[in-house]
């Protein structure tokens, strides 16, 4: 697992941790942004001078308290400065960052808080201050909690309480009593200690901390720079849960390897306008992400002037033919398209991407789960740069990565310099590279069950590549079935067509051993809504606007189209949805029916509404159902409804003549 | 090529000054929801103040002293009339404008005269020629009227910053917004509406000063003036540069309506066509080009 | 992106939980007290010998059931109704009448039962308005916008930012208040009488017509406030529940008469409260 395979003329090997490259910054660009924050309003900039006082006073802190080498330090909240420099300090002080999911209900986070065995916690505010409180009897060890904001906190009395401004204070003193505490602690450091402990959200049983050494982090993260040549004048937003692999290598390691300014947004509601302001020239989401940013501009156009409308139907019409080329500065395309082209970059494609903030985007990635190749092949013809990648928290992301330029849809890219690609015989993709985590936090077991002999981590996803090397992921290799007559289900490619429609926002198809496809809908209620109020259609709520004959009629075009689309590819002709329901209730992690990172559990979604699924493959025309629900509070209370089902039209025999396909 | 520019330039030329009278209409219906029927009086007064003013001192002396008069009789309205009128329907504000036009119209002249006074700006009166490269005959331009846009957009430019930027700015919106809900945050309604009406006559000066320039201060500017009001149903009653455009084009289009489709149908378009199009427009969009439409949550 | 904006604000424990609540701010002396007000309008008596006191930094609730008189209370206040009969101290001192304008300079903030914001304003005007009895610099000077006067936009803008933080509406600052839904709406119009830096806030059914989330979301801010700013706060509620939680003592009407005073408890287990919200005929 040493870097012997090691091909990018990387940093790895030289016994970089992420608290000396801080002090490399330090040095080198002592007075360049290292981050910023929008703060009442305006952009506040940080210089790495700045961050690196900071961290020390910071680390002064914690070490005044007793934090030690080893030691493990949560992290909840949302993308603040002051959190990323807690995770710092305590690599510092030779200890691990947790950062931990921070819209996790009080429970979800006990678990972590034990297994990690977490005696100090940073956290941003009272929200998580009151869940820590909540779960402080299960979690002895936990001895310190420290806050960024304490709005609210002012009469809290908890001995375990103090303020991120009293720690820093602590700090100070401590430094002066100390002066050489910091350093020494920073030199003590070895590349092959823990850096970080990410919990996967689990898919399937508990939360596993997957343990990464500096080296594994620093390395891909260099990696990732000699592929797209990002460098220290990037700039880019932080907005994604921190606790995910892809903020913490894409976010924080790429920061500390290229020394590019991070910038946080004001709150979680702001991300689109910050997004605006700051327009990051480098940019990783997933495709949830990128599925809302296009589903509002759907909305917006909806909402603008027929001449607007039109005129964006007609360009996008024209990217859609010829931005791809455009875009991978491919030749063969006519003057006269050209020329629209760049009208359409003019009037439509720019201000477009200027409203969005994605005006100055170089490389945009997305990873985490397939993207709907409409989705993305719509950015790309805007003439955003964006690529696919393939990976997991295991091995730091980065296993594949389509290469600027050589774009292939419905790929994820060639395996990346120093990653070696295997497939297993059952088509399950395994990877060994040097990114690969030391192990599963106190679970050798389960670490050997995912690694094998020679090291190479089991995926679990099923993939093949194609003629020029590139891998194609099909699904989770569990997840792919077959119809009862035996033709190939893959639910993931018709969830995905559904979702594209911009008022589907998930979608779970259901056909395995069945004798055809059935899906249950979820509508984006906000998208819907302003659909509702253009045609005067009263609702008084999600539910009641669910079950609209007037949705249904919408949805079930769009279901009409999808199956339009199968029946053009022979393979999948069969897979076309025959029946759906409209769900009443959104689909939600706190409810177990979403990951985290807001994956659907088909599974669980199956079990819980088998009352749904029983109906969708009979000849009922409506079901009635109970769910459980888990408001934010944290009560839970009982949702009953009776649904319709709807049937869809499917094309009965797919002529080759009637082929439609578009792209 | 030429001689079609001329009537564009033209147009145009007779916009902004449209335009200008429009502002006033717009800023108190902004503020207070009046439609203003007045405005036209007032440009007359102010006319007919300045143009007797500057007779007898230096004419920035006569400037101010006119801009006093104006507030004044701002104050006045608000003292007598409106002060009293609050939170009655805008009807009734539409037509108690009423009285104040006639009001007004008759001071005027009992108080500066009821002869053709001159305004002389000092303004190149000549026309140029310029262009004679690129156009066969050059093109024919007055420059007074260039002056005369130049003052328009310094104006418009300093009220859209003073609207939008400062607290009294704010204040005024507020008001306009919604009048009990100003009240109610301790914003004082009389003296907003003051504020008000005396930067619509401070308008009204500016129109009336350039209008006399050109034609002469004479009770017909009255009439000139109601031209504003197909403008602001062209711009919308809401908005700023809807005034704007809203003059411009009705400037444009009843000139080339005039010198091209004249022939044809007959003479003296210039007088029916801007209601014409303001009737047209009111049948297809009728809260106009820049106007709000009115978008209400239930 | 954004999908847990509410989460965010619906802390699961803070607004309700009565164990804060007695860890806040020392409740000081009398701040506000009214004595023997009777109202009248007309024939119709509104209110009728009521007194009670507000002391500062408490949050006082004035409940009772629909037509009780809480409004014309709250009116009697805030200068817009003057008692017939009956004398208000305010910090100590008899107060004459009053017009609201005057009382607001006092110190005194409000919200309005149906919103009065400015509807076609965004949301950081309509808290910059909040701010206007402030707003040293005359007209002539705003109009040549000196730079005295950009100086105090600037500061006055940098308290509203606070606020804006505060209620956690950064989203939305340059959003027309119109196209906001209602229950932030009503959070910007507290924002607004925040932005007064009032010592006392009337908050008139600051939680009428809002779901059980924005409620919550709503008391919270209410708590935050009183903590925060030690702010006094007297409040209109119909809606006993949400009241009960977050009071420090409830005032009672029916029909224009006080039947109940005290703290949350003794005010739940009165007879008479009982029997008003029961309906029992008198």
């Amino acid at each position: 697992m040493e870097g012997n395979v090691v091909t990018v003329s990387a940093t790895a090997g030289d016994a970089i941790t992420f608290p000396r490259l801080l002090e490399k910054h330090a040095v080198e660009r002592g007075n360049r942004p290292a981050i910023r924050e929008k703060n009442l309003g305006i952009w506040q900039t940080y210089t790495w001078l700045q961050v690196r006082e900071e961290v020390e006073a910071l680390a002064g802190g914690m070490a005044a308290l007793g934090f030690q080498r080893g030691d493990n330090l949560a992290v909840i909240g949302d993308n603040r400065p002051r959190l990323y420099w807690a995770m710092m300090a305590a690599q510092c002080l030779g200890g691990v960052p947790v950062p931990l999911y921070q819209d996790a209900v009080a429970q979800e986070m006990v678990y972590v808080l034990q297994d990690a065995d977490v005696k100090f916690a940073i956290v941003e505010d009272q929200e998580q201050v009151d869940k820590l409180l909540e779960v402080l009897p299960q979690c002895a060890a936990l001895k310190y909690l420290v806050y960024d904001d304490p709005r609210g906190l002012r009469n809290y009395q908890q001995p375990q309480l103090l303020s991120y401004e009293r720690l820093i204070t602590l700090g100070r003193e401590f430094n002066t009593r100390h002066p050489s505490h910091f350093c020494d602690q920073i030199a003590q450091g070895n590349p092959a200690d823990v850096a970080v402990m990410l919990y996967t959200s689990g898919t399937t049983g508990k939360p596993k901390g997957v343990s990464h050494t500096h080296t594994a982090l620093i390395h891909t993260a260099n990696v990732l720079v000699e592929f797209d040549g990002i460098s220290e004048t990037d700039d880019l937003l932080c907005y994604l849960p921190m606790a995910w692999v892809g903020d913490f290598l894409y976010s924080y390691g790429q920061a500390y390897v290229t020394g590019l300014c991070l910038n946080c947004p004001e709150s979680t509601d702001t991300v689109m306008q910050c997004l605006c302001e700051i327009g990051p020239t480098y940019y990783f989401a997933p495709p949830r992400v990128y599925e809302n940013i296009l589903t509002q501009v759907m909305i917006r156009i909806e909402d603008a002037n027929p001449l607007k409308r039109r005129m964006f139907r007609y360009f996008i019409d024209v990217a859609r033919r010829v931005g791809i080329n455009v875009l991978d500065g491919k030749s063969g395309i006519g003057l006269i398209d050209r020329m629209l082209y760049a009208v359409g970059e003019l009037m439509v494609y720019g201000p477009l991407k200027n409203v969005l903030g994605l005006s100055r985007i170089r490389v945009a990635y997305t990873g985490g789960e397939a993207i709907g190749p409409d989705l993305f092949n719509f950015y790309r013809s805007m003439g955003i740069n964006l690529k696919q990648l393939y990976g997991m928290t295991e091995t730091c992301v980065t296993v594949c990565m389509q290469k600027s330029g050589d774009v292939k849809l419905g790929t994820v890219g060639a395996p990346m310099p120093g990653v070696e690609v295997r497939l297993a015989e059952n088509g399950e993709v395994l990877v060994r590279s040097p990114g690969m985590m030391k192990e599963y936090h106190g679970q050798p077991e389960a670490t050997k069950s995912v690694i094998n002999a020679e090291g190479f981590f089991l995926t679990g996803d099923a993939g093949f590549f194609d003629a020029d090397g590139h891998l194609i992921i099909i699904d989770r290799a569990k997840d792919v079935g077959r119809l009862a007559e035996g033709s190939l289900f893959a639910p993931k490619y018709i969830e995905n067509k559904l979702k594209f429609f911009p008022y589907i926002k998930e979608a779970v198809a259901f056909g395995d051993q069945r004798k055809h496809v059935t899906a249950m809908i979820n509508i984006d209620g906000a998208a819907l809504g302003d659909w509702a109020e253009r045609r005067n259609l009263g609702y008084s709520g999600y539910a009641d606007l669910a079950a609209k004959s007037e949705v249904y009629k919408l949805i079930r075009e769009c279901i009409e189209k999808v199956n339009l689309d199968l029946a053009a590819d022979p393979k999948l002709a069969t897979s076309q949805i025959a029946r759906f329901v409209i769900l009443h209730k959104e689909l939600d992690a706190d409810d177990g029916e979403l990951t985290r990172t807001r994956k659907v559990r088909r599974n669980i979604i199956a079990e819980k509404y088998a009352v749904i699924v029983d109906a969708l493959y009979s000849d009922v025309d409506h079901c009635e159902i109970e769910a459980a629900m888990k408001f934010e509070d944290g009560r839970s209370g009982v949702v009953r409804a009776d649904l319709r089902i709807g049937s869809a039209k499917t094309v009965v025999s797919p002529e080759p003549s009637v082929r439609r396909k578009a792209a | 090529m030429g001689p079609f520019i001329e009537v564009v330039l033209g147009g145009l030329m007779a916009g902004v000054l449209y335009s200008l009278v429009a502002l006033g209409f717009v800023l108190i219906y902004k503020a207070s929801g009046v439609f203003n029927f007045a405005q036209g009086a007032m440009v007359l007064l102010a006319a007919l103040a300045f143009a007797r003013f500057s007779e007898v001192m230096p004419m920035p002396v006569a400037f101010v002293l006119s801009a006093l008069m104006m507030v004044g009789v701002a104050f006045l309205i608000e003292r007598l009339v409106l002060r009293h009128l609050v939170n009655q329907e805008g009807i009734i504000l539409f037509l108690a404008t009423f009285g104040i036009t006639y009001f007004l119209e008759g001071l005027g002249p009992q108080l500066f005269g009821d002869n053709i006074y001159r305004i002389d700006l000092g303004m190149p009166k000549e026309p140029k020629l310029i262009l004679e490269k690129m156009f066969d005959g050059g093109l024919l331009i007055n420059l007074e009227d260039f002056i005369a846009a130049g003052i328009a957009a310094a104006l418009v430019t300093f009220l859209a910053i003073f609207f939008q930027k400062t607290a009294t700015g704010r204040a005024l919106r507020a008001v306009a917004d919604d009048h009990q809900a100003a009240q109610s945050v301790g914003i004082p309604l009389n003296r907003i509406w003051v504020i008000v009406w005396s930067v619509s006559g401070f308008v009204a000066l500016v129109a009336g000063m350039i209008w006399g320039s050109k034609l002469g201060v004479q009770f017909s500017l009255v009439l000139i003036a109601l031209k504003a009001i197909p403008v602001v149903i062209l711009g919308g009653f809401t908005s700023v540069p809807g005034a704007i455009v809203g003059g411009l084009i009705i400037g444009v289009g009843e000139k080339i309506a005039e010198v091209y489709l004249g022939p044809i149908i007959g003479g003296g378009i210039e007088n029916w066509f801007a209601y014409v199009l303001a009737l047209a427009f009111l049948l297809i969009r009728p809260e106009g080009l820049f106007g709000e439409r009115h978008i209400d949550r239930v | 992106m954004g999908e847990n904006a509410v989460a965010h604000n619906s802390s699961n424990s803070a607004g309700l939980d009565t164990d804060t609540k007695s860890t806040r701010s020392q409740i000081g002396e009398v701040i506000l007290a009214l004595e023997n007000i009777s109202l009248a309008f007309g024939g119709v008596q509104a209110l009728s010998d009521i007194s009670f006191d507000v002391r500062e930094h408490e949050i006082r609730a004035i409940i009772g059931p629909n037509g009780a008189g809480k409004s014309s209370m709250l009116n009697v206040i805030n200068g817009v109704y003057h008692p017939q009969q009956g004398t208000i101290f305010f910090k100590g001192e008899k107060r004459h009448q009053m017009n609201p304008h005057k009382v607001a300079s006092q110190g005194v903030a409000r919200t309005f039962q149906n919103i009065a914001l400015f509807k076609g304003m965004s949301v950081l005007d309509n808290l910059m308005t909040g701010r206007n009895l402030m707003m040293k610099t005359g007209i002539l000077q705003q109009a040549l916008y000196w730079g005295a006067t950009q100086r105090e936009e600037l500061a006055h803008r940098a308290k509203i930012e606070e606020i804006i933080d505060f209620l956690e509406i950064q989203a939305i600052r340059k959003t027309p208040v119109g196209r906001l839904p209602y229950g932030l709406q009503k959070r910007v119009e507290l924002g607004r009488a925040l932005a007064a830096e009032p010592t006392m806030l009337l908050l008139d059914e600051p939680m009428a017509g809002m779901n059980v989330e924005e409620k919550q979301d709503m008391c919270r801010f209410v708590l935050d406030v009183n903590e925060e700013y030690g702010t006094t706060i007297v409040l209109i509620e119909h809606d006993m529940g949400v009241v009960m939680d977050i009071s420090d003592r409830v005032v009672v009407l029916d029909y224009g008469k006080k039947i109940g005073d005290g703290e949350p408890d003794e005010v739940r287990n009165n007879q008479a409260v009982i029997d008003a919200y029961l309906g029992v005929q008198h």
